[in-house]
């Protein structure tokens, strides 16, 4: 099967496991992170055909000719960032920073779907998202700051923050 | 104002050190030289500013390697097997059906494992114990293997309760007995009884506390690999060097030849200070099949058998006067560890936050047939405070005196135990600006209808002074860059960019220019556990330290550059200046001149000032709103004002108060594990049945900080600040449930069953 993992084609052979399983072991991709392997808590989100998915409750071998984006594909190749990577970073929205990758991957989609969220739809939005360290308050605040600028520079530029793999 | 103590460059002195409530004397060399502590008045240009989280780029774009990220060439992975009873013994173990799985290299049962990593007897002492395990060229071959393995018990009668274990007739927890070694620990000061009789009011209150769960997010995990008779292992630890002497004891070989590294850690809270199962089966495996091998916790696992906070029992009896001035404190608390741990009990607070003349705490620890405790941020403190500041909360309304003046009434100018003056103590203005930014005082509406809101407070204190030993160095590379090397590590916390901002202000450096190095025990300098809240005070000093040497050395290079002498210069944002003069050159500049010579500068931390408490204190205020049909708590606010000396990064800072408060949080109201009394089973070790707080249940919070510089505690004036927050929350919240119900929950967490049990039958 073929897929589309952050703007790059890639063949995989008779993958056997979940499509997390893949992004880590199979394609080095290790950005999007194990932690309840049963979709409890979204640490593993991904975007799969511009939808957030659970990582770990997808069947890899469901996924041929589907386009993935990861964290690593949010950004730049080259590891410069989106406006959302750049506001978690302002806003200190990441501490230990495990649950992060899927943090702005439901971050970001949010924001695909409703370019100005109320606090009550980010809280929905992202509340499946569990981080221990409890970095809530600061996330909310990135969001909001990203929202606010995008909205600000949308008169003048056309699709600020979409990733390559969208 | 604390006296320092001037003890001689060069030689050895005794010191104390506090570690999480625990007092521990240690030896240490003194430092070449103690530097003039940054006061308050000292104008600072990079230390107290927001600087943003200098490792955060990693972070948000997918490129930190955790230790679950640590591939090697040819890599195996390994599972533990786990005991699916609570007490017995292996009867019958036959791992042949596993070894002929596909992709299956080696397993390990009983007998296989050296003693000392006292792994795999045939004695089995709670549910989840590690029994086997067994490595594969896969995970999901590993898994596959170790559900293959058959393996029968006898069972033996066990004891999941305290009281179970307390019974006169109770089954033998394990060989050594089911009462922790110094159980019953009994501090006493003044004459309880006599404090008693001298009250005009005493209240007595029973409050229960649960077992909490740290459930980091990144599992406890380890990946091993030999070359020759040396040993890597990758672990996600609070405690480097402290893991490189656990394996080196268990395995019997010597520290030098074991190299531990931790670059991003998922989190630790208190559970990860040293090697575990998990490194041992990396450890050992990877030499018996000379293969890297990785070993990961699952989510249950790490749910069941990584730690936890112990639940208490606590019975507190308060007299006061009716001035509110208190006379008497008395303890007795329960508490159940697990099957192993020690005896860090609730008690210590109670000596410690008010002047009280007679306080006398009697606390039992027992073992259960469960997995063991493991210190979880604040551990003691956080359950204590629910007690103690229960009850202080309860002799206000029993004395008709608001709370808060009644704690400013016991306020104490002095450790109460050993009346030691304070290095500093701003905790009468956290009282204040607390109460301020809350509006404690502002006229509250009359309460009716199904909703009703409360508000409540609780204080807090907390050791955080650090101390030796702990060593840094700097060094400025050719191009004027800086290195700071410390053999500490950063769970997530910031240490990376406090150690750095320390040491950019110290050298006059530009930030953007210094990197901190940390997390390896080959090629760095000693740091101790980061625990306690202890990073900050323990090693900044000692980078501080380092980069003044190395500075000085600069200086020295320089002066004949600018034909000055070293004491006319200055640094900062990487140039040197000649005072008085327009004459200056960059770091840079000095450099190229000096070709490839390394500035070598080394630090450490000197000892702690002599009598003289270390404590960072702090007051919590929660505004909630409780259903009266449901029981349903939803916390609205919550105002945190807390004192931990100089704030090195207060965004950051913010981050820790704000994060402790929701750990906080989950403890007073969702977090509870369950254990099955007759099964002696966890039946909730799953993220989805163990609730940890989510975005959703965020109120909002005003967290700041008081207060400036402490010169007395060290030369950078700062203290800890990690666990504190997490202290006074649980207690504030019951405070504020009691007050919109009218009537008080003695037990966490505030679960709707437990509050709409304690609404009073008038609503």
């Amino acid at each position: 099967m073929q897929l589309t993992v952050n703007g790059r084609l890639q063949r995989v052979a008779d993958p056997q496991g979940t499509l997390l399983d893949l992004l880590r072991d199979d394609l080095a991709l290790t950005g999007t992170k194990l932690v309840c392997d049963r979709g409890e808590c979204g640490a593993c989100t991904v975007l799969l055909d511009g939808r957030t998915v659970y990582a770990c409750l997808t069947l890899a071998a469901a996924c041929d000719g589907t386009t993935i984006t990861t964290i690593e594909g949010l950004g730049a190749v080259d590891g410069s960032m989106n406006d959302l990577q750049e506001a978690f970073i302002t806003h200190d929205a990441a501490q230990c920073g495990f649950c992060t990758p899927g943090q702005l991957i439901a971050a970001h989609d949010l924001l695909v779907r409703n370019a100005a969220p109320s606090e009550s739809a980010i809280v929905a939005a992202m509340s499946g998202n569990l981080c221990r360290c409890g970095t809530y308050p600061k996330i909310v605040r990135a969001i909001q700051a990203v929202a606010a600028a995008r909205r600000e520079s949308s008169a003048t530029s056309a699709t600020p923050g979409v990733p390559r793999g969208a | 104002m604390a006296r320092k103590a001037k003890p001689k460059a060069g030689g050895f002195v005794t010191t104390t050190v506090e570690v999480e409530g625990r007092t521990e004397t240690r030896i240490v060399e003194v430092p070449a030289f103690e530097p003039a502590p940054w006061t308050t008045d000292t104008p600072l240009h990079i230390v107290g500013t927001r600087v943003p989280r200098m490792d955060a780029h990693e972070k948000v774009n997918g490129r930190a390697r955790y230790t679950a990220d640590i591939t090697r060439p040819g890599m195996l992975h390994a599972v533990i097997v786990r005991a699916r009873i609570a007490r017995g013994h292996i009867a019958h173990f036959d791992a042949s059906a596993a070894r002929a799985l596909p992709g299956v290299y080696d397993i390990m049962g009983p007998g296989d494992a050296p003693a000392k990593t006292r792994l795999f007897g045939t004695e089995v002492l709670y549910h989840g114990q590690p029994v086997a395990a067994v490595c594969a060229d896969t995970l999901a071959n590993a898994e596959r293997a170790a559900r293959a393995m058959a393996i029968s018990y006898n069972h033996l009668p066990f004891a999941a309760t305290f009281d179970d274990a307390a019974a006169p007739n109770a089954p033998l927890v394990k060989p050594a007995g089911n009462f922790a070694p110094q159980s019953p620990v009994v501090i006493t000061r003044g004459d309880i009884a006599a404090g008693l009789a001298a009250a005009d009011i005493v209240i007595t209150r029973e409050f229960r506390t649960p077992v909490q769960l740290h459930s980091a997010l990144e599992p406890h995990g380890a990946c091993a690999e030999w070359e020759g008779d040396r040993l890597t292992v990758w672990e996600s630890t609070q405690g480097i060097f402290r893991t490189r002497g656990d394996v080196a004891r268990a395995l019997d070989i010597p520290q030098s030849k074991v190299r531990v590294i931790k670059d991003y850690m998922g989190g630790g809270f208190g559970a990860k200070n040293g090697a575990g199962a998990h490194t041992y089966v990396a450890a050992l495996f990877a030499k018996r099949m000379n293969r890297a091998v990785r070993c990961l916790n699952d989510r249950e696992a790490e749910q069941v058998d990584s730690g936890n906070r112990p639940a208490t029992v606590q019975r507190v009896t308060m007299g006061a006067k009716k001035n509110g001035t208190l006379t008497a404190i008395q303890l007795s608390a329960d508490v159940p560890l697990g099957i192993s741990g020690w005896e860090g009990g609730p008690a210590q607070i109670y000596h410690e936050l008010y002047a009280c003349p007679n306080v006398h705490s009697e606390e039992r620890f027992a073992y259960i047939n469960a997995s063991g405790m493991q210190a979880f941020r604040g551990p003691g403190y956080v359950e204590g405070a629910f007690g103690l500041e229960g009850a202080m909360n309860a002799l206000a309304t029993a004395l008709r005196m608001d709370p808060l003046a009644l704690r400013r009434k016991n306020f104490t100018k002095k450790d109460p135990r050993q009346g030691r003056p304070y290095s500093g103590n701003a905790l009468l203005a956290c009282y204040t600006e607390g109460a301020e930014r809350f509006g404690w005082n502002a006229p509250r509406a009359p309460q009716s209808g199904r909703v009703r809101r409360g508000v409540g407070l609780a204080a807090q204190v907390w050791p955080t002074g650090g101390g030796p030993p702990s060593y840094a160095h700097v060094r400025i590379n050719a191009d004027a860059s800086v290195d700071v090397l410390a053999g500490t590590q950063d769970l997530g916390t910031g240490a990376r960019t406090v150690l750095s901002q320390i040491a950019a202000e110290a050298i006059g450096a530009n930030l953007s220019h210094v990197r901190a190095i940390i997390g390896d025990t080959e090629h760095l300098p000693y740091a101790g556990n980061s625990w306690g809240s202890m990073t900050t005070p323990s090693v900044g000093p000692a980078v501080r330290m380092a980069a003044m040497d190395a500075q000085s050395q600069l200086f020295q290079a320089a002066a004949a550059m600018l034909d000055t002498t070293p004491d006319m210069l200055d640094a900062r944002d990487s140039r040197i200046t000649v005072r008085d003069t327009d004459r200056s050159m960059t770091f840079a500049d000095v450099c190229k001149r000096l070709g490839n010579v390394m500035i070598y500068g080394k630090g450490s931390r000197g000892p702690n000032p002599a009598n003289t408490a270390i404590n960072t204190f702090g007051v919590q205020f929660a505004e909630v709103e409780v259903h009266l049909d449901t029981g349903i708590v939803k916390v609205l606010r919550i105002v945190a004002a807390h004192d931990a000396g100089r704030i090195i990064n207060p965004t950051l800072a913010e981050s820790q108060l704000e994060g402790g408060i929701l750990q906080g949080m989950g403890y007073a109201l969702t977090e509870e594990r369950i254990l099955d009394r007759r099964l002696g089973m966890v039946m909730n070790p799953s993220l989805h049945d163990y609730k940890i707080p989510t975005m959703a249940d965020v109120p909002q919070i005003d967290a700041f900080f008081v207060a400036g510089a402490d010169a007395a505690a060290n030369h950078t004036g700062a203290r800890g600040i990690a666990e504190p927050p997490v202290i006074p929350t649980a207690p504030a919240i019951a405070a504020a449930v009691a007050d919109a119900i009218g009537a008080e929950v003695l037990h966490i967490p505030l679960t709707p069953w437990r509050v709409l049990a304690a609404v009073p039958a008038r609503h």
